[in-house]
């Protein structure tokens, strides 16, 4: 993995425009894969989440979660992972802050860049090894559902390349004239 | 000797049935007949082999090289194939294979008559290109590279150079590293004969529209051009000088309406599409309107209103293709407008409100009218935001000549006025007889289990399916899979069959050779997968992964893709060129735990 910033943005909460105008129609609450996953994962067991990123961070020398809010944090919702390196550092040590960010609550841990693929890895990748070496851990097949259930059921339905590449191009031809208007007016 | 001879065949009155044949089968083109032709026996094998003019090879990994050059030597013309379909709805690894390079060779090193190559989503390097142009550029006539990706315009300057009787230069949606637009220049000093020029939707930019009018004044016989987002005013003149121009397509409109007054089109043109086109400059269209047999209204800036506009002007109109902002408004415009129609592709516009037109929905009330208005569909492609049984039904009971039908229900809508579609897409089934192609892309509920068990029942001629979020259990799916007779080739998509049904179905659909999933519930040791294990049928993998990728405003995300299957049978093994997103299915060690337990 580069030292680039990984994001997943599960809840496009990058995204300010869907705010923008009221939907004429009220969208379908369906599952995306990207955006509204919360479906799927809400009848899983917020201590899971929680599991995934300890097995996946067992080895590191990684201590408790340090966590700048005081409340206790639960996540019973999909997670929004963020790794930073830290930037321009020579420092050999290779442990980075994983910041994972949930439902207005922030955590931070000390995690190894590797042990960070991991966990991102394993919040994806169905059948892992690791999953295999924890069989006595309940948790264990509840991480299996999580993963299927990721793996199955509601995909959006996919965009043909020509398309979005126009879509892309009339936004920004949108955005040249209303800043050249700007200019002007 | 020879006089008795001939007396004796005049006798019996019967010629030779060799002679005959070897007369009557260069007219049968039909690659099913030519299939059943050469099973006959030794002779009439050979007799095809000698004589086939064409092949398409649905997947290159089907076969080799080597085994093609043997069976038809003298090939005329290849189609060859290569990423699944779904790469072009960037589903698919960039890198997943497909490469031109082996057939390349041995193209250069034997196949003496070849006069017309088209790679379909394959991976092709400049270095093929320089092998292709330097030993077949004397008599290569058609050069498609469709939806392409490895190569710059360097590449294509070998092709220019060397393919100097050039028909038709094919580049359509491919990638294409741009270093410089020297390649089409080079097309416009050596060549004369060119009558097809495609680069529509490419992205190069360096292209100068001095050379298009050098091509348009050399060949006089140029026929289709489709370009790059040049703007249209700088095509004045090459228009004047295309006088035998039937198609065009492309172009961009960047300055105010009243300037393109000065756009003359060509006399004979009947094919058209022009990006970023808006309703202020439409009228340039209008004086000819009536002679359109093809409109492309898939990148113009169009609302409803300026489709109902435009279409009622093009009473000869056999093929559209725009996007859903068509609305059902457009759609009764065009049914009662233009009879011939023939293809319509109605793809779908922005999600996001503001980007496109409100009324630009289409329904089952579009449908219906479609339906009782244009009575020579053969293809629709649609995506739709209601739906109804009746408006299939309507389908089934009037368009007799349908053979491609292809629908999406989008998934904005919360509320469908009719699920499940299970009587519609039946009666739709049964009164479309020729259909051929078929795909259905739903949702939860959309089709019960008894739905999907009469798209197997009543599918009888349909060679290739797309099945998206259909059935309910893998009782409908094995339901489906006892039909479908002539299915050879299945993709399904965000339906939640199992591993171990889906591997059922491969082995009850007697026609399957090519089957793609994505989306379905995996087996716990993954080991449900090998019961479609068989002899020369590949099984490859795609395990889930992350996807960056960009949403439709631009905005950088992260996708996470769920797991592919693919399958096929074929007679060169498994490949050996997999990227390392792609894994072949490891049946050995799969099969060796089986035996330790």
């Amino acid at each position: 993995m580069s030292r680039a910033t990984v994001e997943l943005d599960f809840f496009g909460l990058e995204n300010k425009e869907n705010s923008s105008n009221k939907p004429q129609f009220k969208k379908f609450p369906r599952q995306r894969s990207f955006r509204d996953i919360q479906g799927a994962i809400s009848k899983i067991n917020p201590e899971i989440i929680k599991s995934v990123i300890a097995s996946g961070s067992a080895k590191s020398s990684i201590s408790l979660p340090s966590t700048p809010k005081e409340e206790p944090i639960t996540f019973p919702d999909v997670p929004l992972y963020r790794h930073i390196p830290k930037s321009g550092s020579e420092n050999v040590s290779e442990t980075a802050p994983l910041t994972i960010f949930y439902n207005g609550t922030v955590a931070v841990f000390d995690v190894h860049r590797e042990k960070a693929e991991h966990i991102l890895k394993l919040a994806v990748e169905g059948n892992s090894k690791s999953f295999e070496s924890n069989d006595a851990n309940v948790a264990s097949d509840q991480q299996q559902q999580l993963l299927e259930t990721l793996n199955t059921g509601d995909l959006p339905i996919a965009r043909r390349k020509s398309l979005q590449r126009f879509l892309e191009k009339r936004k920004e031809r949108n955005d040249m004239e209303s800043d050249i208007k700007q200019l002007s007016d | 000797m020879e006089e008795d001879k001939k007396v004796n065949k005049m006798n019996s009155g019967m010629p030779d049935i060799d002679t005959v044949f070897e007369c009557v089968i260069p007219y049968v083109e039909d690659p099913k007949d030519r299939d059943a032709i050469s099973l006959v026996c030794r002779r009439w094998y050979e007799l095809d082999a000698t004589t086939r003019r064409h092949i398409t090879i649905a997947l290159c990994y089907t076969t080799t090289p080597a085994r093609l050059r043997r069976r038809f030597r003298n090939l005329e013309s290849l189609k060859l194939k290569g990423k699944p379909r779904a790469a072009m709805f960037n589903l698919i690894p960039e890198d997943w294979g497909g490469y031109v390079t082996p057939w390349v060779e041995e193209i250069a090193a034997s196949f003496n008559s070849l006069k017309s190559i088209h790679f379909r989503r394959m991976i092709v390097r400049d270095s093929d290109l320089e092998v292709l142009a330097k030993n077949r550029g004397k008599n290569l006539l058609v050069l498609k590279l469709d939806k392409c990706c490895g190569f710059s315009t360097d590449g294509l300057l070998h092709v220019s150079r060397s393919c100097r009787q050039l028909r038709t230069l094919f580049l359509e949606e491919s990638s294409i590293f741009e270093k410089d637009g020297d390649w089409l220049h080079e097309l416009a000093l050596y060549n004369t004969v060119l009558e097809t020029l495609n680069f529509y939707m490419t992205d190069l930019i360096k292209v100068n529209v001095e050379d298009l009018e050098l091509i348009a004044r050399n060949c006089r016989s140029l026929s289709s051009v489709k370009t790059n987002d040049c703007e249209l005013l700088d095509l004045v003149n090459f228009f004047q000088i295309a006088t035998a121009l039937e198609e065009f397509c492309g172009g961009s409109f960047n300055h105010p309406p009243e300037k393109y007054s000065a756009v003359a089109f060509p006399r004979s043109i009947c094919r058209l599409g022009l990006s970023y086109m808006e309703q202020d400059h439409m009228w340039i269209i209008f004086p000819f309107a009536a002679m359109l047999k093809k409109l492309d209204l898939l990148y113009a800036l169009l609302n409803t209103e300026d489709h109902c506009l435009l279409i009622q002007r093009c009473p000869n109109l056999e093929i559209l293709e725009t996007r859903n902002v068509i609305g059902d408004r457009g759609l009764e415009v065009l049914a009662r407008s233009c009879k011939k129609l023939k293809r319509l592709r109605i793809e779908r516009g922005a999600d996001e409100q503001g980007m496109e037109d409100e009324e630009g929905l289409v329904s089952q009330r579009g449908l219906i009218a479609l339906a009782q208005g244009c009575l020579e569909l053969e293809y629709i492609a649609i995506y739709v935001s209601d739906i109804t049984n009746e408006s299939l039904e309507c389908i089934g009971a009037n368009l007799r000549n349908l053979c491609d039908f292809r629908l999406v229900l989008l998934d904005r809508e919360e509320k469908i006025a009719d699920l499940p579609l299970d009587n519609g897409v039946r009666a739709l089934l049964m009164g479309c007889d020729k259909l051929r192609r078929f795909g259905l892309y739903l949702r939860q509920g959309g089709l019960t289990d008894t739905g999907l068990g009469y798209v197997g029942q009543y599918s009888l001629n349909v060679r290739w399916m797309l099945l998206g979020c259909v059935g309910e259990t893998d009782e409908g799916l094995i339901a489906f899979s006892r039909g479908c007779p002539n299915l050879r080739k299945l993709e399904m998509r965000g339906c939640s069959f199992s591993e171990y049904a889906l591997a059922a179905a491969v082995m009850q659909l007697t026609s399957l050779r090519y089957l793609w999933v994505q989306g379905y519930r995996a087996s716990k040791d993954g080991r449900d997968i090998l019961r479609m294990v068989r002899p020369f049928w590949n099984i490859e993998l795609i395990p889930p992964r992350l996807v960056s990728d960009t949403d439709q405003l631009g905005n950088p995300i992260v996708i996470e893709h769920p797991a592919h299957i693919l399958a096929y049978y074929s007679l060169a093994g498994q490949r050996t060129d997999f990227p390392e997103t792609v894994r072949p299915l490891d049946t050995e060690s799969l099969l060796s735990v089986q035996s330790c337990t």
